[in-house]
C-alpha cells in the first residue's frame, strides 16, 4: 500500500469522489429501470442464461438492489462492503455482456433501461458496453482498497482513521 | 542478548507487564474491528437483499396471470390470428406499432401476404408487442396502440386498422397518438360503435399487451419486426424472403 504523507492526504479525497461517482452511477441504472420492471425482467431473459424461475427475480429485484447500492455508497455507509458487493456485480455484469457477444446474440445490454431489444439497423456496442463496466469495476476495486472518506457516515461512527 | 529480553528471562518487570497490557489492547481492538466490520456486511447484506425482496414484490403486484386477462374476440394470449384457421402454413410477425422497420416491413410485404391469406393459403399470428413504450414521451404509445388494436379485433376490423396505424404512425420519441385520434381511426376502418371507443379509451387490452410482449420475449423475440414461416425465423423479412419461405411450406 502506498503511504507517502501525499498520498495519505489526498487518499480520502479521491475515495470521496470514487464514491459519488460509482454511487451516482448504480442510482441512475437503478432508477432507468424501475419505470418499467416488466422491461428489466425482458432485459434479463435477453441474455438467456438464467432459468425461467429466476429471470423475473434478478429482473425486478436488481434495479432496486442498484439504487439501495447507491445509496450507500453515496452516504458513505459501509463502503468496503458496498464496493466489494459493486466489484461482484459488474463481473457478472461483464461475464453476462461478454458471453452474449461471444454467443452471437443481437441484444442492448439494458444496463440503463431498456428491454434487450435491438431495432432492425443497430448494431450491439458490446466493446463499449464491456470498457464502461470495467472501468466501474476498478472504480470498485480502488474503492475496496481504500474506503475511507471524507463526508461518510462510516467516518461519523467509527472515526474519520478507521478502515472498516 | 538485550536488555529487555534479559529481564523477560528474568520475569516480569514493569516494561513487560506494559507490553503485555499493550499487546492484550491491540488484541481486544482488532477483535472489536472484526465484530464491527461483520455486523456491518450483515446490515448491508440486509439492506440489499430488503431490496430485491421490494422490487420482487411490486413485479409481482403489476403483472396479472393470464387466467384474468381480457383477450380480444379472435385473438389468443399471444397474439391476433388473421386467415383461415386450417390454413397450410403459419406465419408469426411480432410487431411493434412505434417501430418503423415494422412499418416498412408491412408496406413491403403486407400486399403480398393478405393475398396468400386471401387464397387461404396463410394465416398470420399478429403479435402487437410493447417493446418501445420508452420512446413515446412518457404515454407509452406501443402499449396503447396494441391495446387499441385489441379493440379493433374485438370489432372484426384488425387488418384495416393495423394499416391505418401505420399510415398514421407517429415519430420514436414523439407522445404519440391520443385516444382520441385512436378512436378516430377505428372510425375510418368501420368500427363506429360506442364500444370500441370506450375499449380503447379505457385501455382494455394494456394487461393483454403485457402478456403479448412477456410471451414474445419467452419465445426468444428480442426485436421488431420478427417473421417466423412455420416456426422457422427468417434472418431479414425482406418481400422475396417471405415468398421463398411461404411457398417452401405450402408445397411440404
Amino acid at each position: 500500500m502506498i503511504t507517502t504523507p501525499r498520498w495519505a492526504a489526498v487518499q480520502p479525497w479521491f475515495s470521496t469522489l470514487a464514491r459519488l461517482a460509482l454511487g451516482a452511477v448504480w442510482i441512475v441504472a437503478g432508477t432507468s429501470k424501475i419505470a418499467d420492471l416488466a422491461e428489466s425482467v425482458r432485459a434479463v431473459r435477453a441474455y438467456r442464461l438464467l432459468p425461467e424461475s429466476l429471470v423475473p427475480l434478478v429482473g425486478a429485484g436488481l434495479p432496486f438492489v442498484e439504487i439501495a447500492l447507491g445509496l450507500l455508497l453515496v452516504a458513505g455507509a459501509g463502503t468496503r462492503v458496498g464496493a466489494a458487493v459493486s466489484i461482484l456485480v459488474m463481473a457478472v455484469f461483464i461475464a453476462g455482456i461478454a458471453s452474449a457477444w461471444a454467443r452471437g446474440l443481437r441484444i442492448e445490454c439494458g444496463c440503463f433501461g431498456g428491454g434487450g431489444d435491438l431495432a432492425a439497423a443497430v448494431e450491439p456496442a458490446y466493446a463499449t458496453e464491456l470498457a464502461r463496466d470495467v472501468g466501474l469495476l476498478a472504480l470498485g476495486t480502488v474503492l475496496a482498497w481504500w474506503p475511507r472518506s471524507r463526508w461518510s457516515v462510516d467516518g461519523l461512527l467509527f472515526g474519520p482513521t478507521e478502515d472498516l | 542478548m538485550s536488555k529487555r529480553g534479559r529481564r523477560g528471562a528474568q520475569g516480569p518487570g514493569p516494561e513487560r507487564a506494559r507490553e503485555v497490557a499493550r499487546q492484550k489492547l491491540a488484541e481486544q481492538r482488532a477483535a472489536q474491528r472484526r465484530r464491527t466490520a461483520a455486523i456491518v456486511a450483515a446490515v448491508v447484506a440486509a439492506v440489499l437483499l430488503v431490496s430485491a425482496g421490494v422490487g420482487i414484490a411490486i413485479y409481482n403486484t403489476q403483472t396479472k396471470s393470464p387466467a384474468h386477462t381480457a383477450i380480444p374476440k379472435g385473438a389468443t394470449a399471444a397474439g391476433i390470428v388473421v386467415g383461415k384457421p386450417d390454413a397450410k402454413v403459419t406465419v408469426d410477425v411480432y410487431l411493434d406499432f412505434l417501430c418503423p422497420v415494422c412499418k416498412q416491413f408491412e408496406d413491403a410485404t403486407g400486399p403480398t401476404l393478405a393475398r396468400y391469406v386471401a387464397a387461404g393459403t396463410v394465416k398470420i399470428d399478429y403479435h402487437p408487442v410493447a417493446f418501445l413504450d420508452r420512446l413515446s414521451a412518457g404515454t407509452r404509445y406501443s402499449t396503447r396502440a396494441a391495446a387499441a388494436a385489441g379493440c379493433a379485433a374485438d370489432a372484426g376490423v384488425f387488418p384495416k386498422y393495423l394499416q391505418l396505424l401505420y399510415a398514421h404512425q407517429p415519430r420514436e420519441g414523439s407522445p404519440g397518438l391520443t385516444a382520441a385520434e385512436l378512436v378516430a381511426l377505428g372510425r375510418q376502418a368501420g368500427a363506429t360503435s360506442s364500444s370500441f371507443a370506450d375499449c380503447v379509451e379505457q385501455k382494455r387490452y394494456q394487461d393483454w399487451v403485457a402478456g403479448v410482449t412477456d410471451l414474445a420475449s419467452k419465445a426468444g423475440v428480442n426485436a421488431t419486426p420478427t417473421v417466423l414461416v412455420n416456426g422457422t425465423r427468417l434472418p431479414a423479412p425482406t418481400t422475396a424472403a417471405v415468398t421463398a419461405a411461404v411457398e417452401a411450406a405450402a408445397k411440404k
